[in-house]
């Protein structure tokens, strides 16, 4: 819901995603191509410059939607620099921290935080239904933008049956207790369980109410100044490809 | 074929269908559907209602009995399927269940695209659509962004954007507040007026008498009355029986005619707009 609302409020939103895809790919191609660490985090941090001050998302729902994925790399790196050592003479372990760990750790978390920042500048600045857009327009397979659209949709048709269905059950002591908890908990399961199941039905028989044979076929949005946001965000996206070899 | 089939755009004979838990949809209906009219259907929950509509849609086949639409029995190929399903537009009662893109725009581009329509033609019509419905403001908005009023004004835009002959609307009013509801009703007076035949479930009988030319009470999986609007005055019985009660504005003129302040023997009046002009003719 964060990003949603990120999406659709910010500075770049009329932007084409083309454009914004381009910078996106240019901030990974940066962040991968960086020589050093120190260099994919300065690329992490441009990119993350250009969402917050750029884009005028605020920083503390930046860092929130980054908290997560930050949370992953920093357990990962936990595990790639630290290495536990079974000890042969007091059948115990010894923690080690070697250099080429370290080292191998800290790229690692660069180029992450490089490609994170990145795809962020892309999800919290485009809406998903432009991201679908330009998937399309990629050519990328219907199948599998079929599901995405589906997805997408039925995500917040089912969060606000979840909502309803909890705020109902609440309102019946249903979760007064432990124990009164876990067995709503399991009723609110079975009961979404049934609810997919009708509403993929219901959406079924939509589709072919109007003439829906298969692929969903969908109005892409038209971007004024197409060209011109493509060729800014490009020479944006190359001066921090050319930032990530100058601080290598 | 006689005069009287070619003016009907739809004609059930003996139309029966069972769901597959055994639950009667459709027991032995035969109706008809008259080309260019306003027709709601009244009935309780369960009374055949939706079922009905999606034999009109051909979603749902009849088990036994037949459906003819302008005077030809409906043939379910695939290629006569796509020319019905683009002349009958369907709204359904829940918008959750019809709207499944992301964007207003794309949801409402769907229909019109899937009649194989060139894409600036189908640009134009989703933008007149839109603009119909007043939701053009809204066209880049998210579905689920919107309010349950928006959810069901985009169901109704994205049916009229496949410019159909004839749009079926399973209880539109359902849900919606009274400013909407009388915005809907201007709406599907302009569009009867362009000349679209509408066809309706409600549950709103003051609603259905005001506003439609024919009415249809569905009991059982059965049409049990099929009358103008004009003549529900007579099926009083009928009404009580299916508990729909009687239109406010024939009451109100029977207790007025009662008291001697309108003649007994005068014309029902279809709105209290038109029982005002009576009173003022009489006073």
């Amino acid at each position: 819901m964060l990003i949603e609302q990120c999406a659709y409020a910010n500075r770049l939103r009329l932007v084409t995603p083309a454009a914004k895809g381009i910078f996106c790919l240019c901030g990974v191609i940066a962040s991968f191509s960086a020589g050093t660490p120190a260099a994919a985090c300065g690329v992490a941090a441009a990119l993350a410059s250009v969402t917050v001050l750029g884009a005028g998302i605020p920083m503390g729902r930046y860092l929130r939607v980054a908290a997560p994925a930050l949370l992953f790399l920093g357990t990962s790196a936990l595990t790639l620099a630290v290495s536990l050592t079974p000890e042969s003479l007091n059948n115990g372990f010894s923690i080690r921290i070697e250099r080429t760990s370290v080292q191998a750790a800290a790229q690692v978390v660069g180029r992450s935080l490089g490609g994170l920042a990145a795809l962020l500048f892309l999800a919290m600045t485009t809406p998903l239904t432009d991201i679908i857009g330009l998937l399309r327009r990629l050519r990328t397979p219907e199948t599998l933008l079929d599901i995405m659209v589906l997805c997408y949709r039925t995500l917040f048709v089912f969060s606000e049956a979840v909502r309803e269905t909890t705020t109902a059950q609440s309102a019946r002591l249903g979760y007064a207790t432990t124990r009164h908890a876990l067995r709503s908990m399991g009723i609110l399961t079975a009961n979404l369980t049934v609810q997919v199941w009708q509403r993929s039905q219901a959406l079924h028989v939509a589709a072919m109410s109007r003439n829906g044979d298969g692929p969903l076929r969908f109005l892409e949005h038209d971007h004024h100044h197409s060209a011109r946001d493509c060729f800014v965000f490009l020479a944006g996206g190359s001066l921090i490809i050319f930032l990530s070899q100058v601080l290598s | 074929m006689s005069e009287k089939i070619k003016d009907n755009i739809f004609e059930l004979q003996d139309v029966c269908f069972r769901y597959p838990d055994g639950s009667r949809g459709l027991e032995q209906c035969s109706l008809s559907i008259h080309s260019g009219s306003r027709t709601a259907v009244l009935g309780a929950n369960g009374s055949g209602k939706t079922t009905l509509f999606l034999h009109f849609n051909a979603i749902l086949r009849p088990q036994s009995g037949t459906i003819v639409c302008s005077g030809n029995p409906l043939n379910y190929s695939r290629q006569n399927l796509h020319a019905l399903r683009s002349r009958i537009g369907l709204v359904f009662q829940n918008p959750d269940s019809q709207l499944f893109s992301a964007s207003v725009r794309e949801d409402v581009s769907f229909g019109p695209l899937n009649q194989g329509i060139n894409k600036q033609t189908v640009r134009e019509r989703v933008e007149e659509a839109l603009c119909s419905v007043g939701m053009i403001d809204c066209a880049e908005k998210p579905v689920h962004n919107l309010s349950h009023g928006q959810k069901k004004r985009v169901c109704i835009a994205g049916v009229l954007a496949m410019q159909p002959d004839i749009m079926i609307l399973d209880e539109p009013m359902a849900g919606l507040d009274h400013s909407m509801q009388n915005d809907l009703e201007i709406l599907l007076q302009r569009l009867h007026a362009d000349g679209m035949t509408i066809l309706l479930a409600t549950h709103d009988i003051d609603f259905a008498y005001r506003w439609a030319d024919r009415i249809l009470l569905m009991d059982q999986g059965q049409d049990v009355v099929s009358c103008t609007a004009a003549d529900l005055s007579k099926e009083t019985e009928q009404l009580h029986a299916l508990g729909l009660g009687i239109p406010n504005v024939i009451q109100l003129h029977r207790l007025l005619a009662a008291k001697g302040l309108l003649p007994p023997g005068e014309r029902q009046p279809l709105s209290f707009t038109e029982l005002v002009g009576f009173l003022e003719q009489r006073l």
